[in-house]
Formats: structure tokens, sequence, C-alpha cells
């Protein structure tokens, strides 16, 4: 207020005295002034308008081309401080660049800018810039979701004071009032004073999503808990005192033999040798008795909350072995990395779709495009394959073969009944049951115990890509092409949640630790977590450049790690929303991922035929630490990388003692 | 406009009976179509991505193709992938290669063979970490050294509890093959059983750690059995075969091994029985070498130096027998026809003067002794014509030859001849206008003369070449490839430099290897001549 007055009251002396071009200079810099004072250029209605209307007015589409090429040179040869910031901004430009002159049916001006420029944002963008050149007329524009939701709304950028004045200095003065325009209109600078924001942030600005910036940090403020579930068994065991917990001490002296005993365990699948090393357990147990524990389990440092679900009751013997398996667990870390046992599929005729692991690693599942579903029970093949194999042997075949319609013996149970290619199947934790999804829209649930479908469940629209079983069974989850994601009872044929607000398909979905959060990986380029109860997005991760193809959440239930289509894996913090780190590595497709039991390792498997093993502790803590340093810090450290024989890697999965399965199939074509 | 041109959907308008579709419709439909194209294919793509491939069928497209509630394209389902071809002439154009199937072919063929079913086998990926080395993993890496792993791990700053490498301990299953294939090597190495084994030293991928017992063995039983023509040849069958196993590092263990091959090529006997054919030994170790060579000559720079040097010296020195002179010579010939050109045809003069009494009846006269050095001289002819043979292929082919271009040819082979024959007075040097009137005729004969070779480089007197050889003479002789030249630089102006440039170049190789084929033909008579490529022969004749 006062400096207006103060400027009316030198206006009128001016006048009074007659200095017209004193009068006219002084207009000049009050005006000057208040743009590079104002922060926000769109935030003065009657400029932005002036802009607007000036660019509208003799837009040739040479000029768009001239002056974007301008302003990229200019760019480029900016202050090196300042330049990562201003790069930023030529993306929307150009985008903007291009879908005016589609909007404005300049086919061709279109398709000849878009061709000369493309290559500077064809590393970080290559997925949209694919789509963007599909858009040839303005109909185009109005239908194509993701050309149409850039057009409405803004995007954020984060900005330097003086980056931002710097920008608007040019742009002025070179009087590219096309690109003034644009950046007026779809450009939403958010300028904050001091240095230039590190490179760090980046990861929010590479996506331009529909929604905005805003939307997703809103809801990113909610609440959520990730601790784990209260009184689950792993508590229980902790709880129940020093003896059993010295058993689990021993563990690590003991470890050779309880190795032994581990794979024994998997390629039998039986319960002897649990019985056999129970007795030993006890006997390690008495000898050490005293000895205090000397550290915690991290899980007993996450917080316990309550399940908003009703959860399925655990028959007391199941749990005896899972109890049995917790405290023959092997402790895994950097120095002790896990036994992997890798299941391939031959003679798949390229018709395998996806497999997957029951939890103990006795039974194999495998999703064929010939719509079959077929099962095999890795404790009767172990048996025989392990005589065959090794001895040269052929002569033991045994009688439990499960007989086809002709009499052919078969060394799987054959499950039909889907209409379409099978996408996903996933084991019940106890492994009797296993849910199956397929491109003919229906999820089935199939017993293994009866080798009989016994539910089928109807409701998505459109091929289901993902199917999971909570971690307690008895819920649910899937992912479809129809954007949603369901949350699903075994005893009802009907949903219990839809989730909707994925921009794109749904492709993989992934159950948090203490079933109160399902996390969905989509197309769009965005992992999102819900709440299970309210059916309510509660975050939503941006960050990768691809389509999601994977998702694992840490045990301890504090992260999450998502891998898309170009081999990046990130790292999450569920209560922050914040990328932890990314770990790059894999130069293909990363298929499946799977943390071990107690948190330590992630695994993840990928088309370029490796399984790789991450650290997850000591990178989780450098980044606690060292959390405003940049760089090449704070990346998850690659332990080990083990690769296969021309075998890409399907599925992962930790036992519950930590014996890492890994399935795939055999793949001739290189 | 669009990537789609308007011919494009002209045709598409055409295949569903539009005939008069047009250009502006076709124009404007152009971008659609390629925008309804991107569109199935991102969500074939989606597809692709579910069904956990990284190549795109035609499966997927159907799929897509479904999801939009459209027909899906009957007839080009396939388990694979489709293979493309690109049509030959354009850069960018590709077509499937459908091949036309006879129904009688079909239905007369035997039944295919019944897929087999899927299964799951089972192994160890990682055992605590470490892979273990069984045929079902990927081939492990050179065993690093200690030093090594080091480096690369403290690059990573952050701590790491650094692994020692595995003790080098053979599983009982190698150590079982190994007993195995030594013992067939040493006893059994006639039998299928053998060839079996050598297949899979060939093939099988987990057998590194048994590379270094294997030179072992070799090295030892080379150095003691060379009186066992069997074993040698066994052995040598087990380089092969390991040198062909694409999952084995052997260069390490080469420096052992190479010993006791150059042995079996160049030791001065193989064998202790009359019947044993060393010479095939011989042959078979040469070719060997030359495949170490080819395979190792770039990492180890000196390898093949220090073979040729070995070689050439036991090929110089007289005191050696004929069959190190042998082996040496197939040595060398199968290292490639330059290091033949290079060493072994400037010392072919001196050394086949000393050679030549050995050949002959009346000056040796052990049977034994004259048959080894017809041998030898065998394998000099075939190492020198290969030699020869490589060098006139790699002329490039003459653009096109006008008449004067080939009598020129002539001209010059009777320069050649001339030098050789430079005794001789009788001399006709036709003038230009003389040899024009000439050409038809010499074309003539130079066209007869490839289906009369074969038999003419038997006959003691080729017709054309002696003939004409002594009818020129030297003194004329740089006078008329002067006037040849200047006939063609004549003609040449009329063509653009380059051609002429080309020309000239072909020329003096011509006029070079000229004089390395008469130099060559004055040490082997005709022998030489059924070497030489038929098409060039026509221009030397």
């Amino acid at each position: 207020m006062d400096e207006e007055q103060v400027v009316k009251f030198v206006e009128t002396y001016l006048k009074k005295k007659g200095f017209k071009q004193a009068e006219l200079a002084f207009h000049d810099e009050v005006q000057h002034n208040s743009n590079a004072n104002s922060v926000d250029i769109h935030s003065d209605p009657d400029l932005s308008l002036l802009l607007l209307s000036l660019s509208q007015s003799e837009d040739t589409p040479a000029r768009y081309h001239e002056e974007y090429r301008k302003l990229r040179s200019w760019t480029h040869s900016s202050l090196d401080l300042y330049k990562p910031e201003l790069l930023r901004v030529l993306y929307p430009v150009f985008v903007h660049c291009y879908m005016d002159l589609v909007a404005k049916g300049h086919i061709q001006e279109a398709r000849t800018f878009f061709n000369s420029f493309r290559e500077d944002h064809e590393t970080v963008h290559s997925r949209d810039l694919q789509k963007l050149e599909g858009v040839l007329s303005p109909s185009h524009l109005e239908e194509m979701e993701f050309a149409h939701t850039l057009r409405q709304s803004k995007v954020n950028l984060k900005i330097c004071q003086y980056s931002n004045e710097l920008m608007m200095q040019y742009l002025r003065n070179t009087k590219s009032t096309m690109m003034l325009g644009i950046v007026n209109e779809h450009i939403n600078f958010q300028v904050s004073p001091g240095q230039p924001s590190s490179i760090s942030d980046d990861a929010e600005v590479v996506t331009l999503i529909g929604n905005s910036q805003d939307a997703a940090n809103q809801i990113n403020k909610k609440e959520i808990h990730w601790g784990l579930l209260e009184d689950s068994l792993e508590e229980r065991l902790e709880k129940a005192g020093g003896l059993l917990s010295d058993s689990e001490k021993t563990e690590g002296d003991a470890k050779e033999g309880d190795l032994d005993e581990t794979k024994k365990r998997s390629v039998e699948g039986g319960k002897q040798g649990a019985s056999v090393k129970k007795l030993k357990k006890d006997k390690a147990a008495s000898a050490t008795a005293k000895v205090v524990r000397p550290e915690t389990n991290t899980s007993s440092i996450a917080p316990r909350v309550k399940s908003e679900l009703p959860l399925p009751v655990i028959p007391t013997e199941v749990e005896q072995s899972i109890l049995e398996d917790l405290r023959n667990r092997v402790q895994l870390s950097s120095a002790a990395l896990p036994s992997v046992s890798f299941y391939t599929f031959i003679n798949t005729h390229n018709g395998l779709n996806c497999s997957s692991i029951s939890q103990d690693g006795s039974l194999v599942a495998g999703g064929f495009s010939d719509s079959s579903l077929k099962v095999w029970d890795m404790a009767k093949l172990g048996q025989q394959s392990g005589n065959s194999v090794l001895q040269g042997e052929n002569d033991t075949a045994p009688s439990e073969h499960v007989l086809g319609p002709n009499g052919v013996k078969r060394s799987y149970t054959l499950f039909q009944g889907h209409l379409g290619p099978v996408y996903s199947a996933t084991f019940s934790p106890l492994g009797d049951f296993i849910l199956s999804s397929s491109a003919d829209t229906t999820i089935r649930l199939w017993s293994t115990k009866l080798n009989a479908n016994i539910v089928c469940y109807k409701g998505h629209n459109y091929p289901v890509w993902d199917v999971q079983f909570s971690p307690l069974g008895h819920y649910f989850a899937s992912a479809s092409h129809d954007r949603t994601a369901r949350i699903w009872s075994m005893d009802r044929i009907h949903p219990l949640r839809i989730m909707a607000g994925h921009l794109s398909d749904v492709d993989c979905v992934q159950w948090h630790a203490n079933c109160n959060y399902i996390a969905t990986g989509s197309s769009d380029k965005t992992v999102r977590l819900w709440d299970v109860q309210s059916g309510e997005c509660v975050r939503i991760f941006i960050g990768h450049r691809s389509m999601i193809l994977s998702l694992a959440m840490s045990p301890d239930g504090r992260y999450m790690a998502s891998a898309d289509e170009d081999g990046t894996i990130m790292m999450w913090d569920l209560s922050s929303g914040r990328c932890v780190s990314p770990l790059m590595g894999h130069n293909s497709c990363v298929w499946t991922l799977a943390f071990s039991c107690e948190g330590s390792l992630l695994a993840s498997g990928s088309a370029d035929c490796t399984v790789k093993i991450w650290d997850v502790t000591t990178s989780t803590k450098v980044t606690r630490t060292e959390e405003i340093k940049t760089g090449s810090a704070n990346r998850l450290r690659s332990l080990k990388t083990l690769p296969t024989k021309s075998t890409p890697v399907y599925s992962l999965r930790f036992s519950r003692r930590n014996l890492l399965f890994a399935a795939g199939v055999l793949s001739k074509c290189k | 406009m669009s990537i789609v041109p308007k011919e494009t959907i002209e045709v598409i308008a055409q295949s569903i009976g539009i005939n008069n579709l047009s250009e502006d419709a076709a124009l404007s439909l152009a971008p659609d179509v390629e925008y309804r194209m991107r569109e199935v294919m991102q969500e074939a793509i989606k597809c692709m991505r579910h069904s956990k491939r990284t190549i795109l069928t035609s499966d997927d497209v159907d799929a897509a193709l479904n999801l939009r509630n459209v027909e899906p394209i009957y007839g080009f389902a396939s388990g694979g992938p489709l293979q493309f071809k690109r049509a030959i002439g354009h850069r960018d154009l590709f077509y499937i290669d459908d091949k036309d199937v006879d129904f009688k072919d079909v239905i007369e063929a035997p039944l295919p063979k019944a897929p087999l079913d899927t299964s799951v086998v089972c192994h160890w990926l990682a055992i605590e970490g470490v892979q273990p080395a069984i045929p079902e993993n990927a081939p492990l890496e050179v065993i690093a050294p200690p030093s090594d792993g080091k480096n690369s791990e403290q690059k990573d700053k952050l701590p790491v509890d650094i692994k020692l490498p595995v003790k080098h301990v053979l599983s009982r299953e190698l150590q079982l093959y190994f007993d195995k294939i030594t013992e067939l090597t040493l006893r059994r190495s006639d039998s299928a059983l053998f060839k079996e084994a050598l297949v899979s030293l060939a093939t099988d991928s987990g057998l590194h750690p048994l590379v270094p017992y294997f030179t072992c063995f070799i090295a030892d039983e080379v150095a003691c059995g060379l009186n066992d023509y069997k074993l040698l040849f066994a052995l040598m069958r087990v380089v092969w075969s390991l040198l062909q196993n694409p999952h084995i590092h052997i260069e390490p263990y080469l420096h052992q091994l190479m010993p006791s091959v150059v042995t079996c090529l160049v030791a001065k006997r193989l064998g202790n029985r009359f019947a044993d054919n060393h010479w095939e030994l011989r042959d078979f170790t040469a070719s060997l070498v030359a495949s170490i060579c080819k395979r190792f000559g770039h990492i180890y720079g000196s390898l093949q130096t220090r073979l040729t040097k070995t070689l050439l010296n036991a090929l110089l020195d007289p005191k050696r027998s004929l069959t190190q002179h042998y082996g040496a010579i197939q040595g060398l010939a199968a290292l490639g026809p330059n290091v033949v050109r290079l060493l072994v045809l400037p010392n072919l003069e001196p050394y086949l003067r000393v050679l030549e009494p050995e050949m002959l009846l009346e000056k040796q006269r052990n049977e034994m002794k004259r048959y080894e050095a017809w041998r030898v001289y065998g394998a000099l002819l075939r190492a020198a014509g290969k030699c020869i043979y490589d060098r006139l292929k790699i002329f490039p082919p003459l653009p096109s030859p006008p008449a004067h271009a080939v009598w020129r040819d002539n001209r010059k082979i009777v320069t050649c001849s001339n030098k050789r024959k430079a005794g001789t007075e009788h001399l006709e040097q036709p003038p230009p206008k003389r040899l024009a009137t000439d050409g038809p005729v010499d074309v003539v004969s130079t066209d007869l003369s490839p289906s009369h070779m074969p038999g003419e480089a038997i006959t003691p007197a080729p017709s054309n070449d002696s003939n004409v050889g002594p009818s020129t003479s030297s003194a004329h002789m740089p006078n008329s490839n002067d006037l040849d030249r200047k006939v063609e630089r004549g003609k040449g102006d009329h063509r653009s430099m380059k051609t002429s440039a080309i020309l000239n170049q072909v020329w003096k190789d011509d006029l070079k290897s000229g004089h390395l084929v008469a130099s060559l033909f004055e040490l082997f008579g005709q022998g030489i001549l059924s070497f030489i490529p038929a098409p060039e022969m026509s221009l030397f004749l």
C-alpha cells in the first residue's frame, strides 16, 4: 500500500512538472520491479493475460521451433550452478509446445519439431515421448488421457529465486512470447529463496503425472501405522523368553549342520527332519541356556499395531511348525548370504507367464498362456530327480505320479478352468490353496489338497494382472487392467473393497506385513499405498520412469521396494513417502523382489538372467545419518550377483528359515 | 505428416472393397491409423510384460486387440517371436519369410515328434552365497587372483567383509569325470565312447576347474609317449575339444599346452611302427596350432612370432630330418598364406635345391627317405600354391573389361614369361593397331582356355602360354609395357580418374604376382598351375 502511494505521489509530481520522459522511464521501472518481485508470474493476472494474448496473436509454427531452439541453447549455456534447474523447465515447455502445435493443426510442423528435439528428453522420458508421438490430431489430444491431463493441469517445478529471475529475464529480453506463454500457462514455479535445490529432489520432477503434485503431497501427509501386528507369532516367540531365543542364537554356531538340514527339508519337504532337529535344538538350547541374549531383533523395535481386519485363526499344529521354522531361521546379513535353490522350468514352449513358490518351497506353480495352471510337488519330484539325475537310474519311477487322461505319467497336477492366459498365481501361506488370475477377468481358487477348483471370483472387467494372498491368508488382493485393485476374502464371491485412483493399469499388488495396507504398482509409473479398511489412498510414490513390475514389503513394515521395466529398483520409506535409495544394477525388467525374513537382504530377479542380493541394513542406516548428503552414498549396496544359465528369473521367495527359492524358465533363444 | 503413407491407407481401403478412396480422405485417415496402431502396440507391450517376456509376439498383439474388443487377426499365431527379414535393396523394409508349403509334403511327411512335456528341475544356484560349479549354473568367471578381488571391493568404499577365494577343491563328480576321460584317452581312444567324451569336453560348461589337470596330463603323456602314435593323436583330439569349449578359459594354461602341441608337429619320430600315419597327426596338429593362433593371437602378441620362429628354425636347419621339415611346413602353411609368402617363399629356391637330390631315384636309394622327400615336396607345393591362389583371389574384379583390356593382360603375361625365358630372340612387337585387329582372336582363345585348363595344366605344353612366350623379346618388353599403358591411359581418360587409378593398382599387383607366379612356375613346373583359380588363369594364358 505504502509503495503504491509513493509511486502515485511521484507520478503526479512528475506530471505537474511536465517531465514526460522521466515519467515514462519511472513507469517502466516500476513495472519492471513489480515483475521481478512477483514470485509467480501468473499471480499477476493482467500481465499473464497480456502475454497470453501476445502469444496468441501471431503464432506461426516456425516461431515455436525458433523460440524453443533459442531457449534450449540459452539453457545449455547457462551457469553450471543453475543449469540443472533450468534444464528441468525445458521438458514441460517442449511437451506443451508440441501439443500446442498439434492443437492448432500444424501436424507436419509438430512432427518436425518433435523429432528435432526429442533426443534431449529421450533418456528420462522415453516412454512419455513414445505415447505423445502418436498424437497427431487435435481430437487425439482430447481422447488420450495422458495428453488431456497434461493440458489440463500445471506442472510444479521447484526452482530457486535466481534461476527464476534469470529465466524470466531471458524470456522477456528476447521477446520469446510463445515460450513465456507456455511457461505461464502450464508451469507453476515454486520459488524458493537461496541456493538451487539439490539434484536428489529430481525424482519428484521427472514424471509429469496427470494429477498435480499438490494432491500427491496432500495424500502423503496422511498418517499411516506401519508397525507390525501385535500378538504375531514372531512376537510371541520373542516373548517366550530366554530359552527359545537362546536356541535361536546357537543357530549361528550350528549353522552348517542346520543348513544341511534345511536343504534336506526343502528337497524332501517332510517333517521328519524337523523333528530330528528339534531334539538337537533342545539339547543345544539347554547347553547354552545361560548365555544372555545380546541383541534384540530388528522387528522388536517396530511398533505394534492392531489389525483392522478380523484375522483368520491359525490351527495350533500349523502354529507349532511355524514357530519351529522361526526358531530355526538362519540369520542372514551382508556377511552371511543365503543359499538359493533354483527351480528351472523346461520345455515350456514359450508359454509360461508366471510362477509361484509356496512358503516352504515344496510346491511350485506355473501359470501358462494356454490357460492352464500346473503345480509341481517338489517333495516328490525331489526324490525322483535325486535318484535319476545323480545316479543315472531311470527305473525308480515313483507310482504316486498323477496319471493323465491317456495314462501318461505327468509330474505335475494340471488345473484347468481359466479361459485365457494365466497371468499370476499365489499360494496361501499354508500352501493348501492357490489363487490364479487370468485374462478372462476372473480369479480362481484351487485346493491343492483336493486338486480341484473351488471358487471363481468375478468382478474385474478386464484381465487381472496380479493376485496376492495376504500374509495371514483368507484375504487377497487383485490388480487389473481396469485400473482398479480389489480386496477379496475367500468366502465371498464379490470384492470387499475397490481401490480406484491409478491412471493406468494396475500391474502389481503387494500386502503390507500388518495386513492393513496394500501397495499397488501401475503403468502410470506410480506406486500407491491403500488403506484396506477405508479403501483410501494413503501414499503416492512418484519416481519411477517406467511401468512398475514388482513390489516387496520389508518384514519390519517400514520399507517398500519397487522395481520397474528399466531394471531400476527403488526403496521407499513408507512413513515419509520418500525414496530412500534407487538401486541400479539390472539392465532389464525386474520381475520379482523378495525381502529376507528378518529384512536385512533384498533379492531381485530379472530378465537379464541374474539374481541380485542387496544389502538393506547398511543402506538404510547410511541414509538415516547422511540424509542431507546427495548422490553416491545413499544407494543400496549390491552384495552379490548370481547369474543363471540363460534363465530369466520369474519369482523369488524366502522360506521362513531364510532359504531363498527362485524359479525361472530356461530360454535358449539368445 | 504421419509415418503411415497415404498409399498404405489406399491399399487397406482396397483390401476391404473401397476402390475409390479420395486422396484427401486417405491423407486425413493416416494420422488416425497411426494413432490406433500405437495404441494397440502399447497394450500389446503391456501383455508382453505380463507374460514376463521381452520379445513381442503376435499373441500379444492378439491379446491387445481383444482388450480393445477388436477381432484378433487370425493366422499369425506362433509359439515364438516372428523372424523378420530385410528386403534386399531397402534399408528399413522388413518382411516375414513365409514359405510355401505343399499339402502333399505335409500329408506325406511322418508325424513330428510329440513335444516334450513341461517339467521343473531343481538345482542349487548358490550355497551360502557361493555358486557351486555345476553344469546347471552359468560358467564361472576365471578364478580371480585375490588381489583383483580386493581392488574391486575397495572401490566400494563401504565396509566389506572380503571372502577369500575358495580353495581349489574338485568335486567328487569332476574327479570321476577326469579319471574316466584320462582312462579313455590312454586305453580306448578308438571306441565310440571316446568320441562322446570329446563332444562332452567340447560342450560341457562345468569343466573349467579341470583345465589345469588336463594340461598337466597332456604335457606328461606327450613327453613320455612319443612312441605311441594312437595316444598322441588322442591327446591332440582332447586339446582340440578343450579349445572348442566356449565355457573354458584356456588362456592361462596355453603356455603349458603349447610345447606338447608343437612337439606333436615337429618331432623327429612320432610313433614307433612303420604303419603309423604320422603325417596325418602332423596335419591335424598344424590345424590345431593355427586355430590357437587365430583365437589367442591378439591376446598374446608374441605367440605367433615365437611359433613361426620355432617352425622356421626347424625348416631351415638342414640337419633336421625331413619329417621335421614336413611338420614345420605344414605348421607354417596352416598359419596362413601371408606367413608362407613372407617366410617360406624367399627360402624356397635354396631349399628345393637341397631337397631335389633326395627325391630322385638315382641319388637316393632309400625308398623310405625318398618317400619322405616327396611328402615334403608335396607340402611345399601345397603351401606355395595356396599362397599364390590367395594372392590372385584378392584382386578386385576388373570393371567389365573391354576387348583391349583382355589382351592387355595377355600382353603382360607375355612380358612376364618373357623375363623368364629371356634368352630367345625371335620377336614381334605388335603395334597397338595390330593388336586391335588381333583382339577378337585373342578373346576367343582366352574364353576357351578356362574350360581346357585342367587338361592343359597337366599336359606339358600349354598351347598359348609357351608359344607366345618365346615369341616376344626382352629388348622390347619395356616398350610394349609403356605402349600398353598409354593405351590404357587414353581409354582411361574417358572414364573417371578413379577407375584408372584402380586399374593402375591392379596393373601393379598383377605384375607383382605375375613375377611370383613365374618364379613359382620355374621352381615347381606345371604343378603350381592347378592352384591358380580359373578366371585368373584365363588372364595368364
